[in-house]
This record gives structure tokens, C-alpha cells and sequence, in this order.
């Protein structure tokens, strides 16, 4: 399992966290190549169908980074998110997927560094962890 | 025990008033331990009306299953109100629909029964089983006397009681028009021990047993029938593009079903076990629904079903909801 590369999908609101990671990008920050984002009007725009489907259809990880709180464009759509996940993670736990696969973060637009940062952590840890057994499900 | 006299003259004048299209009420089902809806059109329906303890259906699933087709030129939209017989946990189910807005209030005439607790289907069938004669069932105190050809067996209500009775915290509607009878009183609690024992499960074990489960599942979608919150236009298993479930039956796919299944009942599900009693193949659903109520009430202090006014849980956030970390 030492060269498990872990496959991670991020969902990346547009006003906050998208930018953000465009600002690791743009100024040459390294961090793993194993995040495909996908960006979102809001964080608030995920629906714990499209994490299940994600982890479903073998992703190891999912991420979903949002604005601060109090920082959403659409006001309140990153709290609820927070609900939601919170919830969620509690429930994949109940159904022997760990919770951890699953991150919340906030990351501002001006948060490159923050983003390289948690992208590179979590493939550590997604490293650690092993593949999704999901993926073996037989069908 | 409620005096069925009484329900029905409650019935008659409700089907009677000029704005009631029609009342569902239980009435004696056509062999063994069996009480089925019953739609009240007429006054005279409303002799045929009963209430025992085998009247375990939640019917509010009705007005929200109704088919409202489009309507021809020049009729005029039918908007009388829908009558509904409800035990303290189906009150619920109305509550929660109320406050999501999926009924208006002055839609529904509300009669209510105190319940202190119906027997479980399958348990009933297990213990006498193959009956077709009908029987008799009543309630007393702690025991149901169960009349089987002559003869009058009382069983200790505990061993007939569905797993929602023994732990229902709400035997009374919270919600009501009219109520038939007097209100009692409960000390049962929602301890969730069963929910508690399962989470110290190691992941392996928690994965096999619900591998077990899940593999079972047909894909009949008979729980979502029978939930009377369950009553999207469109339900996310029939949508074609994306196809988030597809029609295939096998352990992927029933796993998806099932998750989302409960996930969408976060926050919304009142407990009523509609979705465990219709499991054909006897799959523990509830078992999914009572984790996340448990979550609910420890993260958020959140009940369903209990307050028309409130917010729906998943559509509204506090500012000191729980975070794992500090920004």
C-alpha cells in the first residue's frame, strides 16, 4: 500500500475557497496533485448526495471548503453546510465509512497557503487510512 | 381504552360539514390481526370506524399521497379539507409536514387519540401464527387481552408493543382539532440504549451486520411509501439525469438507496416505524433513523414533529452550533 495515491474531490465555493485555491496555484505554492475540485455557486450548494455519490463511486476523500463564517456571499449558506456535515460524518461513522474521509474547512481567498496546507494533510491522512472500501463494494 | 362510540359521532360530524371531502380512520381488516384504512365519504361510512391497538398505520401518508390531477376547463379546484384519525406519534408527522410547509393547516381536520401503544404486526403474527378468523384485541393497563378463537390470552403489553411504544415519549397528539377521550399521562424516555450499544461496535462489525442487511433489501421502495414524510413530487431514486441511485439491485446500490434514504429524513423522521412495519424483507431501518435523531438531539437540541412554527433543522443554523475546531 506504499504507493496508494488517494483520490480526493473537492468542492470549492466560488467566492471564497475557489479563489483561494487559484491563489495557491498562482503563486506557485506545491501541494499534492490528488484534489479534482469542483466548484460550487456555495458551499451551501452541497448536498450530502453529491459526498455519498463522490464516495460511492471511489473517492477516497471528500473535502468541501467554504467562506469564514459571517463571510458568506449568500449570507448564512456555510453555517448550514456546517450543519450538514456535521450530521452526516456523524452517520457515515454509523455505517462503518470513517468519518474522517469527509472534511469541512473554511478557507478565504486571500487563505492560499491555508489551502495547500489542508490539501497536503489530508492526503497524509488519507494515506494512513488506506482506500475507500466503498470502492470494493461488489456490484 | 377509547370509547369507539364517541369516534364515531366525532367522525359523522365531521364527515357531515360541508367543507370535509372525506375522513381516514382505521376499520376491521378482512382476516387475522389486521385493521386497514378506511375512507369515511358518506356519515353512514363512519359506523365501520374502529380503534385498537392493531391500528398501527399512520395515516397521514394519505393527504400527502393524494393524486391532484390537472383540472379540466372550467372546474374549479376541489378545497375542502382532509380528515385524519392520529395516535401521538402520526400527530407528529402532521406537525412536521406543517412546518415544512408540504400541507396548509386549514387543510386537515385533525382528530386525535391517545395511544398508549399499538401491537407490532409481525411480532402478533409470530406468536399466533396463519390466523384468518378475525380477532379481538384489547387494551388493559399493562397487558393486551387477545380473544383467539374463544379464548381470552392477556400478554404482557411489552412483548406485542413495537420498539417505538416501548420508549414513546408522546402518547398524546400534539396537534389536534378534536380529541376523543382524555389525555394520558407517560413516563416512558428515549434512552436510545439500542443506538448506544451498536456505536461501540468495532467498524468491521458494524460494516458485516449492515452488509447483512443491506443485502437483502428488493429495492421496493415500500418504506418510502409508507412514510408520510417521504412525499417529494420527485423522488431522487426515480431521477434519471443524474441518476444518483441506479435501478440495479445489488449491495452498492441498495446501500446508496437505504443511506440517502435516512439521510433524507435527517432532522425530519418523527419515529413512527412505518418504514420498518412495511419492510417486506425485514431490514431494522429504523435503527439508521434513531442514530441521527439521537445526533440531532445532542448536537443540536433539535426535535421533529414537535413545533409547527419552528424552522425546518437542516434549513436554519445557530451561531453556537458545534464546531470541531477554532478559526
Amino acid at each position: 500500500m506504499k504507493d496508494f495515491e488517494p483520490n480526493i474531490i473537492g468542492f470549492l465555493c466560488n467566492w471564497c475557497s475557489y479563489a483561494g485555491a487559484d491563489l495557491a496555484g498562482t503563486s506557485r505554492m506545491k501541494y499534492p496533485p490528488n484534489i479534482k475540485s469542483i466548484r460550487v455557486m456555495c458551499s451551501g450548494r452541497v448536498d450530502p448526495i453529491f459526498i455519498l455519490e463522490a464516495l460511492k463511486k471511489g473517492a477516497d476523500g471528500v473535502l468541501v471548503a467554504g467562506c469564514h463564517p459571517g463571510d458568506c456571499h449568500y449570507q448564512s449558506g456555510n453555517y448550514k453546510t456546517n450543519r450538514r456535515i456535521k450530521l452526516l460524518k456523524k452517520f457515515l461513522e454509523e455505517m462503518a465509512v470513517n468519518p474522517n474521509r469527509v472534511r469541512f474547512e473554511y478557507v478565504s481567498a486571500s487563505e492560499g497557503a491555508k489551502f495547500a496546507t489542508i490539501v497536503t494533510e489530508f492526503v497524509d491522512e488519507l494515506k494512513k487510512m488506506g482506500p475507500n472500501p466503498l470502492k470494493d463494494v461488489k456490484v | 381504552m377509547v370509547d369507539e362510540k364517541e369516534l364515531r359521532d366525532v367522525v359523522k360530524k365531521t364527515i357531515s360539514r360541508d367543507d370535509v371531502k372525506y375522513v381516514v380512520g382505521y376499520e376491521k381488516g378482512t382476516y387475522g390481526f389486521q385493521a386497514t384504512p378506511c375512507f369515511a365519504y358518506k356519515p353512514e361510512d363512519a359506523e365501520k370506524f374502529i380503534f385498537s391497538p392493531l391500528c398501527v398505520h399512520n395515516l397521514t401518508v394519505f393527504p400527502m399521497l393524494e393524486e391532484k390531477p390537472p383540472l379540466r376547463k372550467g372546474e374549479e379546484p376541489d378545497t375542502r379539507k382532509i380528515g385524519v384519525v392520529v395516535k401521538g406519534c402520526d400527530s407528529r408527522a402532521i406537525v412536521q409536514i406543517l412546518q415544512e410547509k408540504g400541507l396548509e393547516r386549514d387543510k386537515v381536520v385533525i382528530i386525535g387519540i391517545p395511544c398508549s401503544g399499538v401491537i407490532d404486526p409481525k411480532k402478533i403474527e409470530a406468536k399466533f401464527p396463519g390466523h384468518i378468523k378475525k380477532v379481538e384485541v384489547n387494551d388493559e393497563d399493562d397487558k393486551f387481552a387477545v380473544t383467539v378463537d374463544g379464548k381470552t390470552q392477556k400478554i404482557p403489553k411489552d412483548e406485542l408493543m413495537p420498539e417505538k411504544c416501548k420508549t414513546c415519549e408522546y402518547p398524546n397528539p400534539v396537534l389536534y382539532d378534536i380529541l376523543i377521550g382524555k389525555e394520558i399521562k407517560s413516563k416512558k424516555k428515549e434512552d436510545y440504549k439500542k443506538v448506544n450499544a451498536f456505536e461501540k461496535k468495532s467498524m468491521k462489525e458494524k460494516w458485516d451486520y449492515w452488509e447483512k442487511q443491506f443485502e437483502k433489501c428488493i429495492r421496493c421502495y415500500a418504506c418510502r411509501n409508507a412514510c408520510p414524510l417521504c412525499y417529494c413530487k420527485e423522488c431522487m431514486v426515480d431521477q434519471l439525469n443524474p441518476q444518483w441511485v441506479r435501478r440495479s439491485v445489488n449491495l452498492s446500490e441498495n446501500t446508496a438507496w437505504n443511506l440517502l434514504r435516512a439521510f433524507h429524513l435527517a432532522g425530519r423522521c418523527i419515529g413512527c416505524e412505518q418504514c420498518e412495519r412495511a419492510c417486506p424483507m425485514g431490514i431494522p431501518l429504523m435503527k439508521l433513523n434513531k442514530k441521527i435523531e439521537k445526533e440531532i438531539k445532542e448536537m443540536f437540541e433539535y426535535e421533529a414533529g414537535i413545533s409547527a412554527e419552528e424552522k425546518p433543522l437542516l434549513a436554519m443554523f445557530k451561531p453556537d452550533d458545534p464546531e470541531e475546531f477554532i478559526l
